[in-house]
């Protein structure tokens, strides 16, 4: 209770209303927890599922043959108790109209022994021996002359024979009711059934009280062993769903569990068959496709393995006679000087392909590495700046060749991050090499960005650019931006493939960015420590000078891209306030 | 999601106590089944006849009779219907009794009654003659009180204008008193038959049966009177009734069927029967059907009751009776137009000194008794046995007797004996004359003897008083059973003969010579012949035939006073014409007529 006490007077019944509150509360994050809890296993279990279906459906399939069943059985105990005492009112009436017929007068002297006479040998003579049968005879229209009489004698036939069921036999009505009284010892169910009996002076009445005590501990019974058997029944039911569920869901939670382990990789794994039925063809199934599975993966990984060493062996098989091949061509362009001016020429150009030849073989070779998985990385903190004017130095002169100025923009202060300076620097010269030689003399803008967990380096020329969807080609082996075009500058085709494989090697990105006239921007992040994850970038990809097919967004605006109509990608200006964020 | 299992769990709870809450209903709404049976078109049987209430009497002789006759009717309401009578405060006195214990005391008046008047209470003396205390089931047994008078006051009701509209009683008698007049107006005298010891003929018991009853619990009473069994003064001469078998309820009719239910232990076809024929017999207005169960189930149907008393007749009585006398000291037929008449069945020779005869027939003979005078002028007897006519006589032996009187033939003996009386005692005398004396209760000499037609029952004057008993004759030994006095306004009685199966003829004097006709229980008595002059010495009657009732002939009585004989009724004298057999012109009158049949 937060409430600050204002006086104890006033505090009690808040208290007491909290204090409510909170078992409330308690109560109903218990319950929603506990349907929480059931309803988690309700979709997770399959089992659950089919037992409670199973019992729902058994149990009401069940209760409504135990209803019918109990109330055929109750109503053939109620009719045949009907009939038989029907049949005995009928003789009965007939019998006390033929006595009682022989009087004139209610009053005569014998009348009242008739009836008592009567009553009793319609009870059958021997109270002792009656089955609990009660017959009476009343008068109503007599009262005061002749006297009620039952047989065996019991004194409140008024708790049975209820005055409904009198008037109606008085109005001269056959009729019957079911009524639970005390006429002896206990309280009893009794069929009563009454009917008038005429006579010369007027009419009588007779009643047959028959307890119903058999029937309703039949009934009961009855309904009892019904009841049970159905409980029985649909508990059985529903443990025979569990058990045939059981049967099916295990080997299917062996397969899943096989299945993610197949998937983890453990290609060895397989599920037990067991006999011959459905799940054991589907365990035979699973077994075959992951068999299968391994040893397609096998022959390819080995197919692989066979083209990267193919690879790697030719690269090293080339590089022998390469050597002597170089060291006759060095021994030739030292030489000629001496030579045919066309001769010389041929010798120029000789070393010049021995150099692009030696730098494909070395990427091969690196390529190749990095395939078989053996480049490892040789990460130590360094400074990038120094990294960037190296390469940013080494690469003028090509530059001043081509007309090309590479602008730098790097931070005063050092950025360190943990990387292989080798690996970075090899990454750098590729990009940077490529801007130059696509720049088509614009600038060239190398841009180093850090934070706090990640740097980044941009190069940011402004030649053709790129088209749409090359972003990615790029960084294909050999791919060409315009095959028919012949190969101007040393490039081997191979320098982004490289490039990439190393960005990845720190756990880093490497990203390009085009657009047909604006130019290109690729953008290298990695993060600062070695084996850290990144998530941002201290750098946009896409240059702030860029501009957008569409207009774009207002000066340093946002963008929002999301989805368009017919399934288009709409690109437009994103709301005010809200950061983009974009990724490759 | 939750609402999943919860909506199942709800549904399994439902489907599982659904059963449970179809049981059978503690309480229902009354069904109408149909419409009650109606009632049976049943003709409403007989005017009832109750004695006239308290308010009915316009004069005080007139409510002292209705005041006699006031329990007259159904025994349960007899003490009410009395009560009414009564002032209220004097009501207790009478005590009152239930059921079978009701009896009202029957009593002839002697006079008129006695009425002293005063303003506020008049005293009413009556002075009677006890007949007999009337049960619950109609038998009249001998009385109990020896009151000779009775007294009561009256405490008349005025009116403003100071007459005497009604009356009650005060200070009533403690018993129910019946007059004989109430007993003839009220109630129907109705002969129910018993089996005789040796079931071989039903012998009749008279029982009286109130008016006010409905004809159609008439058969309910009789099979209530002979389940119940025979008068006490009957058990002698009939077989006990088996006191295990009763009515279940009411014998009920549809339309001409009688159904009687009793609950009687054990298989006896036989006593079924019998009882069938019991019924037939005592109940002789019913001609239809009539069933016999047994605890419900039916064990006899009789299709035809008339067809029944035609198989099995109660007793043999002779449709065609001839009369004789003795005439001349020799027994002569008597022959009157119309009426059969034949030689006598006596051979002549032992048809002479005559005194008087008692014939019977017998199987296929005759049966003959003759008082002869002997040589010494005292009286012997003559007994012979064969075949018509009869040649072969003994006398009794002995000394013979000083007077004898009129020899009666016991019908139901086998072998045959009569009986005789003989110097003021009863003899019994076999086919071989043989006496032996019967001894008798009753006291004083014994001074006639008759036989009823059944042959079970004696009515016997002894010591000027007429008694009826039970006999039964078996083996040639007469049992017979106590005697019963019947009391009639007759004093000196001097004959008596059967003039019916419950109804004698008795000669007697009633401040005079007079005949009346008396029920066996001595309730009721007419007066057959008022004055005839001389006192009876002989008479005989021929009782009807209950078998035939058509056969009844005129002038079933005959006597004898001062050596002259009559014949009624009415009466007339009977001459010399018609006696037969003689040869004019020897006078003399035609003494001791007799009956053979």
């Amino acid at each position: 209770m937060a409430l600050p006490p204002i006086s104890d007077l006033a505090t009690a019944a808040p208290q007491r209303r909290g204090a409510a509150w909170e078992l409330w509360r308690a109560l109903s994050g218990r319950g929603t927890r506990l349907l929480a809890g059931l309803h988690q296993t309700w979709r997770r279990s399959l089992q659950v599922r089919v037992v409670t279906i199973t019992l729902l459906a058994s149990s009401l399939l069940v209760g409504g043959f135990a209803y019918l069943i109990a109330d055929k059985i109750t109503n053939i105990l109620l009719e045949n108790a009907e009939a038989d005492v029907k049949t005995r009112l009928d003789s009965g009436a007939a019998y006390a109209g033929k006595q009682f017929g022989l009087y004139n007068q209610p009053q005569e002297a014998q009348f009242q022994e008739t009836v008592d006479g009567t009553v009793n040998y319609l009870a059958g003579g021997d109270p002792q021996q009656t089955s609990g049968v009660v017959v009476a005879l009343t008068a109503d229209n007599f009262s005061g002359v002749i006297q009620p009489r039952t047989s065996p004698a019991v004194g409140n036939l008024n708790s049975v024979v209820s005055p409904e069921l009198r008037a109606t036999v008085a109005g001269g009505s056959v009729a019957s009711q079911i009524r639970t009284g005390r006429l002896g010892e206990e309280r009893t169910k009794y069929l009563v059934y009454g009917s008038p009996v005429p006579t010369r002076f007027g009419q009588v009445e007779l009643y047959y009280l028959v307890p119903l005590t058999r029937q309703d501990s039949a009934a009961t019974e009855a309904r009892a062993t019904v009841v049970a058997t159905g409980a029985a029944l649909v508990l059985l039911l529903g443990l025979l769903a569990a058990l045939v569920t059981r049967l099916v869901v295990t080997p299917v939670r062996v397969a899943a569990r096989t299945a993610q382990r197949l998937s983890a990789g453990l290609l060895d794994q397989r599920m037990v068959v067991n006999g011959e039925d459905d799940l054991a063809l589907l365990a035979a199934s699973f077994n075959q496709m992951a068999t299968n599975l391994q040893r397609q993966i096998l022959r390819l990984e080995e197919m692989s393995r066979l083209q990267r060493r193919f690879t790697s062996d030719v690269s090293h098989e080339l590089r022998t006679p390469l050597t002597t091949v170089r060291m006759a061509a060095d021994l030739i362009f030292a030489e000629r000087d001496g030579f045919d001016p066309a001769v010389a020429r041929s010798a120029e150009l000789l070393q010049a392909e021995l150099d692009r030849f030696e730098e494909l073989l070395t990427d091969l070779l690196e390529i190749s590495r990095f395939d078989a998985g053996f480049a490892a990385l040789d990460a130590e903190p360094t400074d990038l700046v120094p990294v960037v004017h190296r390469v940013a130095d080494r690469l003028t002169c090509l530059a001043e060749r081509v007309g090309v100025t590479i602008e730098l923009d790097v931070p005063a202060a050092p950025v360190i991050a943990e990387i292989d300076p080798r690996r970075v620097e090899r990454v750098l010269r590729n990009l940077v090499g490529n801007a130059v030689e696509h720049g088509e003399g614009n600038p060239v803008r190398i841009t180093l960005g850090v934070d706090d967990t990640a740097v980044a380096v941009t190069v940011r020329d402004h030649g053709v650019g790129l088209k749409p969807g090359e972003e990615k080609l790029v960084f294909n082996r050999f791919w060409r931006a315009d095959p028919s075009r012949a190969r101007q500058t040393g490039g081997t085709g191979l320098g982004l493939s490289t490039s990439l494989e190393d960005a990845r090697l720190h756990g880093g990105w490497l990203e390009a960015w085009g657009a047909p006239g604006q130019g290109a921007q690729f953008r290298l992040t990695l993060p600062a420590r070695a084996g850290d994850r990144l998530t941002t970038s201290p750098l946009r990809l896409v240059p702030a000078d860029a501009t957008l097919p569409f207009g774009g967004p207002r000066d340093g605006g946002l963008l929002a891209i999301g989805p368009g109509t017919a399934g288009a990608l709409a690109v437009g200006p994103a709301p005010a306030g809200e950061r983009a964020e974009s990724r490759p | 999601m939750s609402r999943r299992p919860a909506l199942g769990g709800l549904l399994a709870a439902l489907l599982l106590l659904g059963p449970v809450g179809c049981g059978i209903p503690d309480d229902t709404e009354v069904r109408v089944e149909g419409s009650g049976p109606a009632a049976e078109a049943g003709a409403t049987s007989g005017g009832r006849v109750e004695p006239p209430s308290r308010t009915a009497s316009d004069t005080v002789e007139e409510f002292v009779a209705n005041f006699l006759s006031a329990a007259a009717g159904e025994p349960d309401g007899a003490y009410d219907r009395v009560r009414q009578f009564v002032d209220s405060a004097d009501r207790p006195r009478l005590q009152e009794k239930q059921g079978s214990a009701v009896s009202l005391t029957v009593v002839r008046l002697i006079g008129p009654p006695r009425i002293v008047a005063s303003p506020d209470q008049s005293r009413v003396t009556l002075r009677v003659q006890q007949v007999g205390q009337l049960g619950a089931d109609g038998v009249l047994e001998p009385p109990e009180a020896t009151a000779t008078s009775y007294e009561f006051g009256l405490r008349p009701t005025l009116q403003d204008s100071g007459v005497e509209t009604d009356w009650y009683v005060v200070d009533p008698p403690a018993v129910l008193l019946l007059s004989v007049e109430a007993l003839k107006n009220y109630y129907t005298p109705r002969p129910v038959y018993f089996w005789s010891s040796d079931r071989s003929r039903l012998v009749p018991d008279e029982r009286y049966l109130p008016r006010a009853v409905p004809k159609d619990r008439l058969v309910s009473e009789v099979v209530r009177w002979l389940t119940g069994g025979p008068s006490n003064w009957l058990r002698k001469g009939v077989s006990p009734a088996r006191d295990d078998t009763r009515l279940i309820n009411n014998a009920t009719r549809t339309d001409d069927r009688w159904e009687v239910n009793l609950d009687m232990p054990g298989d006896d076809r036989t006593r079924l029967e019998q009882l069938g024929t019991q019924l037939a017999w005592s109940l002789p207005e019913l001609t239809g059907q009539l069933e016999l169960k047994v605890n419900n189930q039916s064990r006899l149907t009789i299709d035809d009751l008339a067809q029944r008393r035609q198989a099995f007749p109660a007793y043999t009585v002779d449709d065609a009776p001839q009369r004789f006398c003795v005439y001349e000291g020799a027994v002569h037929s008597l022959d009157y137009p119309g009426e059969p008449s034949g030689p006598v069945p006596v051979a002549a020779t032992a048809n002479t000194r005559v005194v008087s005869a008692g014939f019977s027939r017998y199987e296929r003979g005759i049966l003959a008794a003759l008082v002869v005078t002997g040589q010494n002028g005292r009286q012997h007897l003559s007994v012979g046995v064969g075949a018509d006519p009869v040649t072969a006589f003994t006398r009794s032996q002995g000394t013979g007797y000083a007077t004898m009187g009129r020899p009666v033939w016991l019908r139901s003996a086998n072998p045959p004996a009569g009986l005789v009386v003989a110097d003021g005692q009863l003899y019994r005398f076999d086919s071989q004359a043989r006496m032996s004396r019967v001894p008798l209760t009753a006291a004083g000499n014994v001074t006639g003897v008759a036989a009823s037609p059944d042959g079970h029952r004696l009515a016997v004057i002894a010591g000027n008083a007429l008694y009826v008993l039970a006999v039964n004759h078996n083996g040639g030994v007469l049992d017979a059973g106590s005697p019963r006095q019947l009391y009639t306004s007759l004093t000196n009685l001097s004959a008596v003969d059967w003039s019916g199966e419950n109804t004698l003829v008795v000669g007697g004097s009633a401040g005079q010579p007079a005949i009346y006709e008396i029920s066996v229980d001595g309730a009721r008595e007419s007066a057959l012949r008022e004055a005839t002059g001389a006192a009876v010495t002989h008479l005989a009657a021929y009782p009807a035939n209950p078998a035939n009732p058509a056969a009844q002939i005129s002038g079933k009585v005959m006597y004898e006073a001062n050596g002259v004989a009559f014949r009624g009724v009415p009466f007339e004298q009977i001459k010399r014409d018609p006696v037969q057999g003689v040869t004019q012109p020897p006078a003399g009158n035609p003494t001791a007529p007799f009956f053979l049949y």
